[in-house]
């Protein structure tokens, strides 16, 4: 495999738009490219990363975003893992490129639904599970991570305050993120206090429905010597992970792991030679605050039953030993499904170039993405490396 | 070529669900194996043969883990608060099921003995069981 590096990465500001995901993804892509200091005619191809936009009765988004960029002739295929549509586009742009099929290629999540009411957006996250035997059983998306919260409740003591120092953790990484979808401090009263949507998980152990794109530039070694630059100070991909795991979160014999996310971090780490400690920080999947402790703990960072006590101490706010989330992570900075896993990386590019703000992780230098569709039927891990 | 029939040793989505409402709970064996699953499948995931047979399943079994829907999928909408739940069947595999009526996590220990119910509403449903189930 050849060497691939992130050439840039930007995003849209998530939240609530009036604008389509063709829209959005346009006004990403354009700014990945000029960020990139490219053409658009250096893109091969594309991967876009989307769910949903059927529910804006429109599918076949390639080449519709690929005609708004000029270049309709280039080839372009939405990758649909549910939340971890943007890892899994990432990693396919990363096989292409690697494998010398391409050099420079465009991969742009996007998510738009925020015109679904609560009700219609509850179902279509659904659609994510199993949906015979969970979605149609009664299950809603927030349902199926409660069960998790009280098997790991019931496994370790994990207690719900502890689950809403994730929440309230994230809720104040967002302030300084101007891209994030909620610019709003909570208190672990506030989260106590919100309803119960799928107990023991209440709404502030949520994250929203977000609207919204972001959009990366990948390329190889000879593309970068082509446009002149050194391969120095850019953001080399040092290793990738991916898994999958039963659709299905029922027949799992351990409800408080995600399986393809265990096998996921062994292989990016193995991959990049690296163990836990190498990390200076990481964007976890927290699309609910239990997520976030589960994810420590597949990925290594904590033992079993152990990373609620870390989060509550302060091991992983920034300034912590290992800072988690720094955006502000799904809770908080928003969870545009597609557009999710392609955003970590904006904030692992933003935070190695040291351009971060307020939320700067010192010195970082090495940085982990995970990001899980549905309850564990695809994972994909990624480390990137400033070099 | 392999040829493609349905024969009886299959079950479809259709089977399974009209098998729910009928009061029957229908799933697979692995005949190689012994493995057993609720699944829609063709090969058995611990030792990968093909030779799946159907099979009916206990009506009693215990509550693995479970959450209380206050906001509910539309076909569930007017149902809530409801318990959905991950049951192990006393004789295999692990099933899911709503029990209805459960507002508090009191009123759902972990463990709790539970009984099939066969019924018109959808999904699979469950009722807390009584001593001795």
């Amino acid at each position: 495999m050849r060497n691939v590096y992130v050439l840039s990465a930007d995003t849209t500001k998530y939240g609530k738009s009036p604008l389509s995901a063709r829209e959005l993804a346009l006004q990403a892509s354009k700014k990945a490219i000029l960020d990139a200091e490219i053409s658009p005619a250096d893109i091969q191809a594309s991967f876009i990363a989307n769910a949903f936009s059927l529910a804006e009765k429109q599918g076949h988004l390639g080449p519709i975003i690929m005609s708004g960029l000029g270049i309709p002739d280039v080839p372009a295929s939405t990758i649909e893992s549910a939340c971890a549509s943007g890892a899994s586009a990432i990693r396919e742009a990363w096989i292409n490129i690697g494998a010398g099929i391409y050099d420079c290629m465009l991969v742009v999540g996007v998510e738009k639904v925020s015109q679904l009411d609560t009700i219609t957006a509850t179902t279509y996250f659904s659609f994510g599970s199993d949906f015979v035997f969970e979605g149609a059983c009664g299950a809603s998306f927030p349902g199926l991570y409660g069960a998790i919260a009280r098997s790991h409740i019931t496994k370790y003591g994990t207690t719900e305050e502890q689950l809403a120092s994730v929440a309230v953790k994230n809720h104040a990484n967002a302030m300084s993120n101007p891209n994030a979808h909620f610019h709003k401090r909570i208190s672990i009263e506030d989260v106590m206090k919100s309803p119960v949507i799928a107990s023991p998980l209440k709404l502030y152990d949520a994250c929203p429905f977000s609207d919204g794109a972001a959009a990366a530039i990948l390329c190889s070694e000879d593309f970068l010597k082509k446009t002149g630059r050194k391969s120095s100070e850019k953001v080399l991909i040092r290793g990738s992970g991916r898994a999958g795991g039963t659709g299905a979160l029922f027949q799992r014999e351990d409800l408080t792991t995600l399986n393809a996310a265990v096998m996921a971090g062994r292989e990016a780490f193995k991959m990049a030679g690296l163990s836990q400690k190498d990390i200076d920080f990481a964007e976890v999947h927290d699309c609910f605050t239990v997520a976030e402790l589960v994810a420590e703990e597949d990925l290594g960072f904590a033992r079993r039953g152990q990373a609620a006590k870390l989060t509550q101490e302060g091991y992983t706010k920034i300034g912590g030993e290992l800072p988690v989330n720094p955006s502000g992570g799904l809770k908080a900075k928003g969870h545009p499904v597609g557009a999710t896993g392609v955003g970590q990386v904006v904030e692992v590019f933003e935070q190695l170039h040291g351009k971060a703000g307020e939320r700067q992780v010192e010195d970082a230098r090495i940085a982990l993405t995970h990001n899980v569709g549905a309850t564990g039927g695809s994972c994909g891990v990624h480390i990137f490396e400033l070099t | 070529m392999t040829e493609l029939t349905q024969d009886a040793s299959e079950l479809t989505i259709k089977e399974f669900q009209e098998g729910i409402h009928e009061g029957k709970i229908e799933g697979y064996r692995c005949t190689n194996c012994g493995h057993q699953q609720i699944d829609i499948m063709e090969f058995c995931p611990v030792c990968h043969s093909a030779k799946l047979e159907k099979v009916e399943f206990s009506h009693f079994g215990s509550v693995v883990t479970y959450t209380i829907q206050l906001v509910a999928p539309e076909q569930f909408m007017n149902e809530v608060p409801y318990a959905w739940a991950i049951i192990q069947l006393d004789d295999g595999p692990k099933i899911t099921g709503w029990i209805p009526f459960i507002s508090r996590p009191e009123d759902l220990p972990i463990g709790q003995r539970v009984v099939f119910k066969k019924s018109y509403l959808p999904g699979i449903v469950f009722e807390k069981g009584k001593t001795g189930d």
